[in-house]
């Protein structure tokens, strides 16, 4: 991936060859916490919504007929817009995404909060998006990174047009990024393009002011409990706020989360909850990076009555990782693992154009990975035992979907 | 060591080298296809599935699919996933109607270790019966040793709780008068519980011979040291001796007979609606093309019949997602639409879908246009993966049988015009061929 910065736009261009479809990303850094819960979601919607020249049906049309795939997503620190396309389509997908982020006139609003509403009422339907849910409210509490469906629901009538114009207007002043991954013949015409047509790209200025978060705010263990009388299964999720990318403890949290719970069929969880005791067909752990703070959690889908079993097994394998030495050939394992997947998940234009714009907009530069990857390489069993250490020390947050008769305290 | 009797070149669109296919004395079969990537793909597709399965054994390709993972003479249960995951593998399995498919995604400098073993999983499962677990009571006291029998059925009651997958396991079994396929691909706990390991082992000799398997590799590997490696590694044992396993009845049914509407209630907020059409087989090439297009111009994407007519230009939307889907099969294809709406609209919701099934004899040159490059593109972005490219050759060569059909696929697309479309769609996806499976909040009528 090589950097260009040209009339200030940032632009990230990799030459990928013998590839028929480029991917273009276009990243908005948010650096302000929202007036309402919902406004970059509404936002990232509007934006497909229409344009003076095109109305909604119009401007799907203009993009499925010539096959150019495009999506827009509020995340919890930029808002992004991907598209993929045939290479001979790149005019067409740059004046068109030109049009949607200069000239969307949100007309749409009423129409896109009464789809919303409709959407989030479907989707907690799902119980294991309902507890995602109840878990990322009761973790971030009122920091921005608390916004979920529910929260979403409670503010979306409170939101205006307005809000939405001005969060746009935000947009068009933050730090942002162009990124364009694919077979191009000719890098200089590429940029000349980008250049003219993307003006609107120029990089903001805007100051962050979102708090950082690095640990949680929890004074002791807390039980979420969500009622559902008809579930086959209970699902649970245990989780602490912990360091991000920007901390030295990346790597190694990243290599303890690798052995307990996200290699795939080998990790200890996997082996131990599911394998031995057959307590699962779902069982894993995750480590979720922002830019202020991180997620690490523990999931399961298990019958009702293995819940008090299930977070025993948790305990105890955290347990194991905090007080017994990690194998030379484990943490060998564990760091080949993660390479691997790196890999897996930087194979095609659009992923790469995703990973890269999401380390250049964070701030991490085009190295990261690699620099990343010098880190893990350097992780020592000492290290992976005092990361488990610290999650038993810290207060931790478990939510539970389950039918009311299986209950359990935190007492228990 | 089998030996190779024939070698063919098959053109596949957006790959930069034809595939080479190899067919051994045995009948197993090799695909080897170039694709410049950090990772190799490996992965063997078992002709066999639910398609294979009785009342008695319903779930087994499902179960012998978790099981071939629980160890070999050479490799004891867990060997295999540690091994290929400390080298950086993705590894996992599939079992559908049609098919059985195992794979590895690994970089590429560890492929070698990669075939070696996947082969040995391929050839030698043992089917400890430590690994199966005893068996047991579902309604009853779960056994202390819960092993794979229970990992199974916790999948099983996790489908419990999707309420797509319940709408769909309705439908389909409303679907079919006979053919196996009506039959869920995971099974029941009751047979998860009960099925001895000798079953097992039986249907694994029956279906998991070299006839019907074939190995695909996909990624930069030299190819001559590839196909030596699948020679070697593949030892595939006598099972001549074996008493086959009994299949049911496998007539295909290419409509359906009798269309049914099925109502089901849950704890939900919302409505939810799958419409079904039994279509053509995958490999009426022609046919299942046009399905494609249908399907692309009724419900895939915001500028669809459906998005545009339900949803976009409507001021206060009843329907949350509304799309239609095509899925192939050897006996017969299957045609979906999928709507989840404001329950109270149950009725109107039937009624509106219905009439844009009808009005699916009428297709126009734009749409003809739109639908035709959506399905170019989609080989386009089947190229960029080399787990996308060996999951599109497995379908060509399990469900179809022939993978030359993926290099006449373009071809064929181009004779397709506006009347013929029309003529598929009534032929198979008129209103009085559909059945109809709904779930609804409970209380509502």
């Amino acid at each position: 991936m090589e950097e260009y910065k040209r009339n200030n736009i940032n632009i990230l261009l990799e030459k990928t060859p013998s590839t028929p479809r480029y991917a273009l990303n276009l990243f908005f850094k948010l650096s302000k916490k929202e007036k309402y819960y919902g406004v970059n979601s509404l936002l990232a919607r509007l934006l497909l919504q229409g344009t003076k020249k095109y109305s909604a049906a119009q401007l799907a049309l203009e993009f499925e007929n010539e096959c150019i795939d495009i999506s827009t997503k509020a995340k919890q620190d930029y808002i992004k817009l991907s598209l993929v396309f045939l290479n001979e389509d790149f005019k067409k997908a740059l004046e068109l995404t030109k049009e949607l982020i200069l000239n969307s006139t949100f007309d749409d609003f009423e129409k896109e909060v009464y789809k919303i509403k409709g959407e989030i009422i479907s989707d907690l339907d799902n119980p294991k998006l309902k507890l995602t849910d109840a878990f990322i409210k009761n973790l971030y509490k009122n920091h921005p990174y608390s916004s979920c469906h529910t929260k979403i629901l409670d503010d979306i009538d409170k939101i205006t047009k307005k809000d939405i114009i001005d969060a746009h207007d935000e947009i068009l002043k933050s730090q942002k990024a162009v990124v364009l991954v694919g077979d191009f013949d000719n890098k200089d015409e590429i940029l000349d393009c980008i250049q003219n047509e993307f003006q609107f790209m120029q990089n903001g200025s805007s100051e962050n002011q979102i708090e950082d978060i690095f640990r949680a705010d929890l004074e002791k263990d807390e039980l979420v409990w969500l009622t559902k009388d008809d579930a086959s299964q209970a699902q649970i999720i245990q989780g602490w706020i912990v360091d991000s990318f920007n901390s030295s403890m990346c790597a190694k949290i990243a290599v303890m989360n690798n052995i307990l719970g996200s290699s795939g069929l080998s990790s200890r969880l996997f082996v131990n909850l599911r394998d031995k005791q057959g307590l699962a067909y779902t069982v894993r752990s995750q480590y979720e990076t922002m830019l202020h703070s991180a997620v690490f959690s523990m999931y399961i889908g298990t019958a009702p009555k293995n819940i008090k079993k299930s977070l025993e097994g948790f305990e105890l394998e955290l347990k194991k990782m905090a007080n017994e030495e990690i194998s030379k050939k484990e943490l060998k394992g564990a760091k080949e693992n993660i390479s691997g997947r790196l890999k897996y998940f930087t194979q095609n234009n659009s992923q790469i154009a995703s990973m890269e714009g999401y380390n250049y907009i964070m701030g991490l530069g085009l190295e990261y990975n690699k620099l990343f990857l010098d880190d893990v390489s350097n992780v020592t069993s000492e290290d992976v035992n005092k990361v488990a250490k610290m999650l038993l020390e810290m207060p931790k947050l478990i939510t539970i979907i389950a039918p009311d008769e299986y209950k359990i305290s935190l007492d228990e | 060591m089998a030996n190779i009797v024939k070698k063919e070149e098959i053109i596949y669109p957006y790959l930069e080298k034809p595939l080479s296919v190899y067919t051994f004395d045995n009948g197993h079969k090799a695909v080897l296809a170039y694709k410049k990537s950090p990772l190799v793909n490996i992965s063997s597709w078992v002709k066999t599935g639910s398609i294979n399965e009785n009342s008695e054994n319903n779930g087994v390709s499902h179960f012998v699919e978790h099981l071939l993972f629980k160890g070999t003479t050479k490799y004891p249960a867990g060997v295999f996933d540690r091994t290929m995951e400390e080298n950086g593998g993705i590894i996992n399995a599939a079992t559908w109607k049609d098919y059985t498919f195992y794979y590895i995604n690994i970089p590429k400098n560890h492929y070698k270790i990669a075939l070696e073993m996947h082969a040995d999983m391929i050839v030698d499962a043992l089917f400890p019966e430590e690994e199966i677990g005893p068996k047991f009571n579902p309604s009853g006291e779960a056994p202390k040793e819960k092993r794979e029998r229970y990992v199974v059925i916790e999948e099983i009651r996790m489908g419990e709780d999707n309420n797509w997958r319940k709408v769909y396991k309705n439908l389909n079994s409303i679907m079919y008068e006979q053919h196996p396929y009506k039959r869920e691909v995971i099974g029941t706990k009751e047979i998860i519980a009960n099925i001895s390991q000798k079953e097992i082992y039986r249907y694994y000799k029956t279906f998991y011979v070299p006839s019907n398997i074939t190995t695909i590799a996909v990624g930069e590997f030299d190819e001559n040291e590839m196909i030596k490696l699948i020679q070697e590694n593949f030892k595939f044992k006598d099972n001549s001796e074996i008493e086959k396993c009994k299949t049911d009845n496998q007539t295909p049914e290419y409509k359906i007979k009798n269309p049914k509407t099925t109502m089901d209630y849950a704890d939900v907020n919302t409505g939810y609606l799958m419409m079904g059409a039994l279509c053509a087989s995958a490999k009426n090439l022609k046919e299942t093309i046009a399905l494609d297009l249908l399907s692309t111009i009724l419900g895939d994407g915001k500028s669809s019949r459906l998005y545009l007519n339900l949803i976009e230009n409507v001021n206060n939307p009843y329907y949350y997602q509304v799309e239609s889907c095509h899925y192939q099969f050897k006996d017969g294809d299957n045609f979906f639409i999928e709507a989840n709406f404001d329950a109270d609209k149950k009725d109107i919701v039937v009624k509106e879908l219905k009439e844009h099934l009808d009005n699916l004899s009428h297709i126009t040159e734009q749409e003809l246009k739109k639908a035709k490059k959506r399905a170019k593109v989609n080989f386009a972005q089947e190229s960029e993966l080399v787990g996308d490219i060996a999951d599109a050759i497995g379908y060509w060569t399990t469900v179809c049988d022939d993978i030359s059909l993926a290099h006449k696929y373009l071809s064929t697309l181009d004779e397709i015009d506006c009347e013929y479309l029309e003529q598929i769609a009534k032929k198979y996806l008129s209103s009085n061929l559909v059945s109809t499976s709904l779930l609804l909040p409970k209380g509502e009528k």
